[in-house]
């Protein structure tokens, strides 16, 4: 049962194209009408969907961020040998599992930190439940608020269509974010 | 002759290599450690209104964006004639201490804690802090995150957001604190400084205890003839927030002692044709290249730095602490660059009872908390101890309070020539013809400018979140050997 759901818009707004996350995230905002930040009762977290739109956490303070949750969606950018800027990957932390496994753990990253998160009882999204879209990029290495002409061409393109797939695989925390 | 290459660096933020030249016996001929550092943001906030800095340089790092707020708001204050009440200064004093709590348990269960708890050469694989906590327990692990989480929501209580703090402002803080947010705080404060005196505790316990760890902390090759800087208040306590900037040598003579205003008099930076990143230098020393000794130019600026050039701890149960680290260590200032990790926690001793002593203000929740600027000045300067060393934002701008320039030292820049020098130094003592260089090896090299709790962090967060880390062998300009972590 998703009854709380965290989205998150990753990276950093002055360097260029690794703002794209929140770009998406800010976006995303908007056309749910969701109101900024996690939203506390006295019980904790409300049920519903939260969204942190812009987010350059990662390792132990992301996890400690989405205590409480039962799912997190991430959007963010990413950079792959030979991709293509503008396209789009979609996965979860299962995937990101299987990447860390292939080499040592070595570092408080996000794999890591999310089974130290798990081991010592905090209530954290199963690795199913962490939905990744992360968007190829050109440069992260330039001050600015601007994307690259490249990206910037994309953006309708990429972002309806991660849009979309969010709408197919989260329907009920579309609709509850429609209540909202 | 032939290269080992360790790129990046594994356990620190952001991207760096290390280049160890090998002589064709295999002997460590030469070592640089380069930083592909972002630069540009200087120039980046040239143009834009004074006010919005420290909105801005929050994105600087991902590791330390309160230190960069902090620096930042200090010098806007500058740039607007420098009035701030009393409450604003205590209120941004006390979020601080809170901030260093939550990086100080950050760097020792998670980056520190592995070499020791674990040890330095046992299987990289359990070497991180999922390693750490079998080792100590999975209740000690909760601790860990419950201390951590703590010292955040004060953070998001003082500040009013969680991420990304806009809190500080012109002439003090866009909000005060209420008697019940106080009140929340209060019990949180309480088990903080218990948490910090349980961390000192286990390193005791843990390291100290070990004398094969005690041995290579003392007698080992990380040890360096430089410099100390550190913040000092009027006893020549550390504070982290405010205060002068005194440099004491490694045989405990100050050299100088000065304002923010001042930086530029005393501190130069040097620049190296083979990285990025600057070395700052004693201005008044020259830069005499990367040298130890008594007339050198060059400092750390790290927490044993900051307890160096301390007299004293400015509250008691640290000053205890203070003490009988540097009884242990034999002398003050200790030149042994690992005991960096014990100074890190008599520091989050320190911050704890300084934390729990804003709680018991009575003026904490004032409502005096902010002044309105009415003028502009045109300049300011920002001086914090930010956990990785001290921290420098130098702001002019024009009559209309727009940027026209900007000078940021950061924190692990102070650090740089030291950074190089310690790792040649543990490169060349451990790594020696006819002995097999393996991944232990690496670690220890490693451990050299892990000490310094590096960051080289800008973009922060990157998928896959985990640092690659290549090693390539050359020999007689061929590639002989790569290993490869991390790559996928």
């Amino acid at each position: 049962m998703i009854e709380r759901t965290l989205i998150v818009g990753m990276g950093n707004p002055y360097l260029r194209d690794d703002g794209v996350g929140i770009r998406l995230a800010m976006d995303l905002m908007a056309r749910l009408g969701l109101p900024e930040g996690i939203r506390r009762g006295p019980g904790g977290i409300l049920p519903g969907v939260h969204i942190e739109p812009e987010c350059s956490l990662g390792g132990l303070t992301l996890v400690e961020l989405i205590d409480g949750f039962d799912r997190l969606v991430v959007l963010d950018s990413i950079a792959t040998r030979d991709g293509v800027p503008g396209d789009w990957h979609h996965f979860t932390a299962e995937a990101l599992r299987e990447t860390m496994n292939l080499s040592s753990v070595h570092d408080a990253n996000f794999a890591t930190a999310l089974e130290l998160g798990r081991r010592m009882g905090m209530r954290l999204p199963a690795d199913a439940e962490v939905l990744v879209y992360a968007v190829e990029v050109e440069d992260t290495l330039t001050f600015d608020t601007a994307m690259s002409p490249s990206m910037e061409a994309r953006y309708g393109e990429f972002s309806a269509a991660i849009f979309a797939d969010l709408a197919g695989v989260l329907p009920a925390t579309l609709e509850q974010a429609a209540g909202i | 002759m032939r290269s080992i290459k360790i790129d990046p660096i594994t356990r620190l933020e952001g991207h760096g290599k290390i280049e160890i030249f090998l002589d064709d016996d295999g002997a460590v001929n030469d070592c640089y450690f380069q930083i592909p550092e972002l630069r540009g943001f200087e120039r980046f906030v040239v143009g834009r209104p004074i006010e919005e800095l420290p909105r801005i340089v929050t994105r600087i790092c991902g590791v330390c964006p309160a230190s960069h707020h902090m620096a930042s708001a200090k010098a806007v204050d500058g740039c607007f004639g420098g009035e701030l009440p009393p409450l604003a200064r205590k209120l941004r004093e006390m979020y601080y201490q809170a901030h260093y709590i939550h990086s100080h348990i950050a760097h020792f269960y998670a980056l520190a804690a592995p070499d020791f708890v674990c040890g330095p050469d046992c299987d990289p694989a359990t070497r991180n802090i999922l390693g750490v906590v079998q080792k100590v327990g999975l209740e000690i692990g909760g601790q860990v995150i419950k201390a951590r989480a703590m010292a955040q929501d004060i953070q998001t209580i003082l500040g009013g957001r969680s991420t990304h703090v806009v809190w500080c402002i012109p002439g003090g803080v866009s909000k005060g604190l209420t008697k019940e947010e106080l009140e929340r705080i209060r019990p949180m404060a309480d088990q903080l400084y218990d948490f910090t005196l349980f961390s000192l505790q286990l390193f005791k316990d843990v390291v100290l205890s070990n004398p094969g760890y005690v041995d290579l902390i003392l007698n080992g090759p990380y040890t360096l003839n430089v410099h100390n800087m550190g913040l000092v208040d009027d006893n020549n306590a550390p504070n982290f927030y405010d205060g002068k900037v005194r440099v004491v040598d490694y045989e405990g003579n100050e050299i100088c002692k000065y304002g923010p205003e001042d930086y530029h008099h005393h501190v130069a930076e040097h620049v190296e044709p083979w990285t990025y990143l600057k070395f700052p230098y004693l201005k008044q020393r020259g830069w005499k290249g990367f040298v130890e000794g008594i007339d050198t130019s060059l400092y750390c600026a790290t927490p044993l730095s900051r307890l160096n050039v301390a007299d004293r701890m400015a509250t008691p149960r640290a000053q205890e602490a203070f003490e009988e680290m540097f009884k242990v260590l034999g002398a003050k200032p200790c030149r042994a660059l690992l005991a960096q990790h014990w100074a890190r926690l008599v520091e989050m001793v320190q911050n704890a009872e300084v934390l729990k002593r804003y709680v018991n203000d009575p003026e904490i929740t004032g409502p005096e908390y902010r002044v309105v600027p009415q003028r502009i000045t045109g300049e300011g300067v920002g001086i914090v101890e930010a956990m990785r060393g001290t921290l420098t934002h130098h702001y002019t701008c024009d009559e209309k309070g727009i940027c026209t320039s900007a000078n940021l030292i950061v924190g692990t820049t102070n650090n740089n020539a030291p950074i190089q020098m310690v790792t040649k130094k543990v490169a060349q003592a451990l790594i020696q013809p006819g002995k097999e260089i393996t991944e232990p090896v690496l670690n220890m090299v490693e451990m050299a400018f892990r000490a310094f709790d590096p960051c080289y962090s800008c973009a922060t967060h990157t998928l896959p979140g985990q640092m690659p880390l290549e090693a390539v062998i050359h020999q007689g300009g061929q590639v002989v050997k790569t290993l490869r972590k991390n790559l996928g």
